[in-house]
């Protein structure tokens, strides 16, 4: 069977820096995969790539078994893969309706069933009452969630999460991290990138732990844990 | 807290819907009306050409800039290649003026083709490219021969000048450059150029195709500074480089279309027709010092109004947005 997601061999280089060498993963079907690293690490890059906003220098990315290598990022949007950022990027002079219609433009479906399919989306992540306000009247947490909230609108098979919990109040991010489990209730496959370690042992299936470009390690969350290699990129022991 | 629910929303939308095009026609009727009796009632005909003129240059550029992001400072070179195409066409090739003007449309779509690929560009480096190209455009023009063009003395158009027929056609070029933006406002295509505007990655990642949508919106918005500049060729029967590529085009339309604020179909409608008073208040006054003064309201205006007069009440007043076209 086909994985969700497969990167194979990914290289990307940014003149003499290596920002990836040869990482490669696969994440199934409603698995929450955890991406880990220390600065610098590539993770960030490694999602750019995943979601064909950079094109990688060598390897290969399979979505369900289709080769999207080269794919511009609305081709492969429309293949069902949405993400959100670490620095919230949220469509500033539009409202939060607008904002999520954004994804499903292309959608045939008339636009008071997309409205009200965005307004829904919008109950869920508690920002309905805010609905006709511009993105950038929201503070910084609110604006990871309308984020969320945009990327889930055309409903993705496979969902990018970069530091959803960077900078966010900790009640939002249990909220946040119901929300994720929600994503993988729905068999959706959640690759999930934070520093936040607590969140990530919580939510994920199985982590990949990036450093200097490559995969120094891959498993479950205990196996991860215990990995001397990844204790040695974190802490530098 | 008291969430309102479904069924009380879509109400709610509704009643905007109602209350925003409601707004609109009342609008449009409001600007047909006092447009379409000027001569009938001996208004000054030229003052409310213009009047017309730069309501769609800054409704077009609107488009371009308040919707796209773009700011194109060549912004003249598709009224310029506008006015030589139905000058040429008129006058060299016999073609009634009334044929002669979607030509001059077509020119504007062909040229921002041809400018299409400067889209990849992005804030000042855009900007200068456009103004680099206005300015070939005009050479171009300038260099072609003088039995095409006319040379530095220009097209003269000959008899065929019919002020009040010219003016009516300028007031439907208007509404339909008025028409497109309203619709434009409200539509999938609005939403996506806004979105590229807002963040052109981000957008691409949401599955917008950021290339077509660009250029649909380029397209808009190159067509109608092109029939305006054949209209205006028509209007006052003469073309030459100097007038037709003035910078001073470009300068107003931004000025008007800023003044007014910007990505509302009324902003630019507002801005044109308080600074074009406004310019005529002081020219009067103050021959000499019109653009001196002009200039110095223009930057207090931007100063203490930096979103525009409608952007700025819609900054004040955020609730209105769903109302205000």
């Amino acid at each position: 069977m086909n994985a969700a997601l497969e990167a194979r061999d990914l290289i990307k280089r940014f003149g003499g820096l290596v920002a990836l060498d040869g990482v490669q993963f696969a994440a199934a079907e409603g698995e929450v995969l955890g991406i880990i690293g220390v600065n610098g690490a590539g993770k960030t890059t490694l999602m750019n790539c995943l979601c064909g906003l950079y094109q990688p220098d060598e390897g290969e990315i399979r979505l369900a078994g289709e080769d999207v290598t080269g794919r511009t990022p609305h081709e492969i949007a429309a293949r069902g893969v949405g993400r959100t950022f670490q620095v919230p990027r949220v469509f500033r002079r539009m409202s939060l309706i607008d904002n999520l219609l954004v994804p499903v433009l292309r959608r045939r479906a008339t636009d008071r069933a997309l409205i009200d399919q965005a307004e829904t989306m919008l109950e869920r992540m508690r920002l309905i009452d805010l609905r006709h306000n511009f993105a950038e009247e929201l503070s910084g947490g609110q604006q990871k969630l309308l984020e969320m909230a945009r990327m889930l609108m055309p409903d993705p098979r496979v969902v990018m999460l970069d530091e959803p919990f960077a900078g966010v109040h900790p009640t939002l991010c249990r909220f946040m991290i119901e929300q994720i489990e929600a994503m993988a209730a729905e068999r959706k496959t959640v690759l999930l990138i934070s520093h936040d370690l607590t969140s990530i042992y919580r939510l994920s299936h199985r982590v990949l732990a990036l450093n200097q470009g490559r995969v120094i390690a891959e498993g479950g969350v205990e196996a991860i844990r215990g990995n001397p290699a990844v204790i040695e990129a974190y802490l530098g022991a | 807290m008291n969430r309102p629910n479904p069924s009380s929303r879509s109400a709610d939308r509704e009643r905007a819907d109602r209350i925003y095009y409601t707004l609109a026609a009342l609008l449009g009727g409001a600007v047909i009306l006092y447009f379409a009796v000027v001569p009938f009632v001996g208004a000054n005909l030229a003052f409310h050409f213009y009047l017309m003129l730069w309501i769609t240059m800054a409704s077009g550029f609107n488009v371009s800039s308040g919707f796209s992001g773009y700011m194109p400072f060549g912004y003249v070179a598709f009224y310029g290649v506008g006015a030589f195409t139905t000058a040429i066409l008129v006058k060299k090739l016999g073609f009634p003026v009334l044929l002669a003007l979607p030509f001059s449309g077509l020119a504007g779509l062909v040229l921002a083709l041809l400018f299409a690929p400067t889209l990849r560009l992005s804030g000042i480096y855009f900007a200068i490219v456009s103004l680099a190209l206005a300015y070939i455009c005009r050479l171009v023009i300038t260099n072609m021969p003088e039995e095409m063009t006319g040379g530095s003395f220009g097209i003269q158009l000959g008899s065929q000048a019919e002020p009040v027929l010219s003016f009516y056609v300028m007031m439907a070029t208007m509404m339909l450059a008025l028409g497109t933006i309203l619709w434009l406002s409200r539509s999938r295509l609005g939403k996506a150029l806004r979105a590229v505007r807002d963040d052109a990655e981000a957008a691409d990642m949401m599955g917008v195709n950021i290339t077509r949508v660009r250029l649909y919106g380029w397209l808009i918005a190159a067509f109608f500074p092109a029939v305006c500049g054949g209209v205006e060729a028509w209007y006052t029967n003469i073309v030459d480089t100097e007038t037709a590529f003035n910078t001073l085009i470009t300068a107003k339309t931004v000025i008007y279309a800023i003044a007014g604020g910007l990505g509302t179909v009324s902003g630019p409608i507002v801005g044109a027709l308080v600074m074009v008073w406004l310019d005529e208040l002081i020219w009067r006054q103050f021959p000499l010092l019109n653009l001196l003064i002009l200039g110095l309201a223009t930057v207090l205006l931007v100063l203490f109004l930096p979103r525009g007069i409608v952007g700025t009440l819609l900054r004040w007043r955020p609730a209105w947005r769903r109302y205000v076209p």
